[in-house]
């Protein structure tokens, strides 16, 4: 884990404003990400972990501070050239999956290739080899709703790797999930970092968390602590 | 990105609603489709009365007693000066632009053969009359000169009158009455059927002179006449002026109808008729335009989720608004080709069904509800795609 950060953050704030309120739900937040890590954002709900995810993501901008990625400033960058770096260099797997239920698995899986701007068969060969990578190599052809949760859960993190992301973000990837099919999704995370995918994932599951390699955590909009493996060691994992 | 995966999204989104697409798209079929059949109409009706106009003689001029203010139909005769054979003779001598003349004399009268009668538009007129009006005796032979001069009782009949009086007989020879006068029938003319409204068939042509003699009339009801050609249709009309007013005591009381000036004011008329029409249906469309627009405002709202999860995957801004503002095109589009089909074919159904019924599907109106339909689908795809672009990627994705 050497050389330029991937993601570095300086200082980075963001203020909702509803009418006559303020809300400073971020309150200078400085954090780097680097390549093949494993993060766990942790915190009280309504903490800003959600915030700062999109943040990270570029699915939103922050109000002050900033943003470089691979060194690069984006705070002036276009909705074009944002949504250009969200398709190439970040993957999105959301509590609820977000799966689209007129299209097939496969379908599914492919479609942040279209905005890639590959051919249709392309895109099907690499969706399917995603869905084998996991474990869905059978269920190509079926749609969403033929699904169990866990199983849509797995679609939506095969999607989120369609075109070699940097980073992957989730933002409770096991909330809708049962236990036991919670574990399988934290098993593939834990199989993926091996496989060298940088992971952010927020998280109210402490399992999430002990198997992460560092754990952030915050609390009211400010970061309280930023440990390597602690919670693992904690445990005696 | 390429448009043709925004074309895919966009068909993938409607088969995915089929009912709701086709019920979207009705409104741009009934509109496209009245602007086809009802221009195919109007359109029509021009060709039609173009056609009917060019079979009474190219070049032609009549000129009418009495001074009317419009170049058209209709007149208002304010009843001076009759216009005479003298007048005819006069123009015939001195008209150096004209390709004959034939001095017409209408009246109504019934004619009799044996036990049968019928009342008949009785023409006199002279030898003229088969040039200049372009119609002709098929049997026997049409009024000559002799005829006129000598004020003969001879008389050529319609196909019509031919029919209802004779049946399968030949009339040629035979004699019949009209009114209290007998007639020897030396012809009979060529079948023209209805044109302008008037019933070529349904007519006795007798000389000039006699019917005078009978009617009881010194003026004429009109004289025909032709240009010598087309260039010269403006000068030969200047020509009978200058001579009718010099015979007429310099009064202007008689006017020149040309064909070209009947044929262009009927064009007009149809024209506006076809523009009305054409407009008429175009409200239809338009109205067909906001149901689309309806549909999408509730699609972009449908699909809020799935747009934030676009956005998060990689789509810009424009690939939204293209997305959506392609899926309400390719509605108003299909929709504008199945009106095209469904108009067009109900015109030539007609057609086929009633043959005489002028409907004409010309390729301007085709292009022009196709033009039409598509940039209503555009124009009213733009705020329902543009509401879609702006969603924020994080508010669109927690949206239930
Ligand atoms: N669009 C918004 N407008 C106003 N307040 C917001 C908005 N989005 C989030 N918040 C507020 O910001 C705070 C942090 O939200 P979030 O980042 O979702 O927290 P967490 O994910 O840690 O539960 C919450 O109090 C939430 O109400
Ligand atoms: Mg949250």
């Amino acid at each position: 884990m050497s050389g330029a950060p991937l993601i570095q953050l300086n200082d980075v704030t963001k203020v909702y404003v509803t009418g006559a309120i303020r809300y400073e739900v971020l309150k200078g937040i400085s954090i780097e990400v680097r390549r093949g890590e494993y993060i766990a954002l942790i915190g009280a709900s309504g903490s800003g972990k959600s915030t700062l995810l999109n943040i990270l993501g570029c699915l939103d901008v922050p109000t002050s501070g900033h943003y470089h990625l691979e060194g690069e400033e984006i705070s002036a960058k276009s909705d074009t050239e944002l949504a250009h770096i969200r398709n190439r260099f970040f993957g999105f797997v959301f509590q609820s999956f977000n799966l689209l239920g007129r299209y097939t698995v496969a379908e599914n899986v492919a479609l942040p290739m279209v905005y890639h701007g590959l051919g249709r068969r392309e895109r099907l060969d690499k969706a399917k080899a995603l869905l084998a990578r996991v474990g869905l190599g059978e269920f190509t052809g079926h749609y969403p709703s033929e699904l169990s949760g866990g199983m849509q859960q797995r679609v939506a993190i095969a999607r989120a790797l369609a075109n070699n992301p940097a980073v992957l973000f989730a933002d409770e990837p096991t909330g809708n999930l049962d236990s036991k099919t919670g574990m399988e999704i934290i098993s593939l995370f834990e199989q993926l970092n091996a496989e060298g995918t940088t992971l952010v994932v927020v998280t109210h599951d402490a399992r999430v968390a002990q198997h992460a390699r560092r754990v952030l955590t915050l609390a009211d909009g400010r970061m309280l602590t930023d440990k390597q493996n602690s919670i693992a060691e904690l445990t005696g994992a | 990105m390429n448009p043709f995966e925004h074309l895919r999204i966009a068909f993938d989104a409607l088969l995915a609603n089929k009912i709701r697409a086709f019920l979207t798209m009705l409104g741009v079929i009934i509109g496209v489709a009245s602007v086809i059949m009802l221009v195919a109409i109007g359109e029509g009706a021009q060709t039609y009365i173009r056609k009917e106009l060019m079979g009474i003689g190219t070049n032609l001029l009549i000129i009418v007693p009495g001074k009317t203010e419009t170049t058209g139909m209709g007149r208002m005769p304010s009843g001076i000066q009759k216009i005479t054979i003298a007048d005819l003779r006069a123009l015939e001598k001195r008209a150096t632009l004209l390709n004959g003349l034939s001095a017409v004399v209408v009246s109504n009268a019934p004619v009799k053969y044996q036990n049968r009668l019928r009342n008949v538009e009785i023409i006199g007129t002279d030898q003229n009359f088969e040039q200049v009006r372009n119609l002709h005796a098929e049997i026997g032979s049409f009024i000559s000169k002799t005829d006129v001069d000598a004020q003969r009782r001879v008389a050529v009949i319609g196909r019509t009158v031919r029919k209802e009086l004779f049946g399968e007989a030949n009339p040629l020879g035979r004699t019949v009455k009209i009114g209290e006068t007998k007639f020897r029938v030396i012809g009979i003319m060529e079948s023209k059927g209805v044109t302008l409204g008037m019933d070529i068939d349904d007519h006795v042509f007798i000389p000039v002179e006699t019917a005078q003699a009978i009617f009881d009339q010194d003026g004429l009801t009109n004289i025909l006449t032709q240009a010598i050609n087309e260039n010269t249709i403006e000068r030969a009309k200047e020509q009978i002026k200058a001579i009718m007013m010099q015979r007429h005591a310099g009064e202007e009381d008689f006017t020149i109808i040309s064909q070209q000036a009947m044929l262009s004011t009927m064009q007009t008329i149809l024209a506006t008729f076809t523009y009305v029409l054409g407009g008429i249906a175009s409200i239809s469309l338009l109205v067909g335009g906001i149901g689309i627009m309806n549909i999408m405002l509730v699609s972009v709202r449908e699909r809020t989720r799935e747009i934030g999860l676009r956005k998060a995957i990689g789509a810009s801004q424009r690939d939204i608004l293209l997305q959506f503002v392609i899926e309400s095109v390719t509605l108003s589009v299909i929709g504008g080709i199945i009106g095209i089909l469904f108009g067009a074919g109900v015109a030539y159904g007609a057609k086929a069904a009633f043959p005489v019924l002028p409907v004409d599907v010309s390729a301007w109106s085709v292009a022009l509800a196709f033009t039409f339909a598509f940039f209503v689908g555009a124009f009213f795809g733009i705020y329902p795609a543009m509401k879609a672009a702006r969603l924020n990627p994080i508010d669109a994705l927690r949206y239930e």
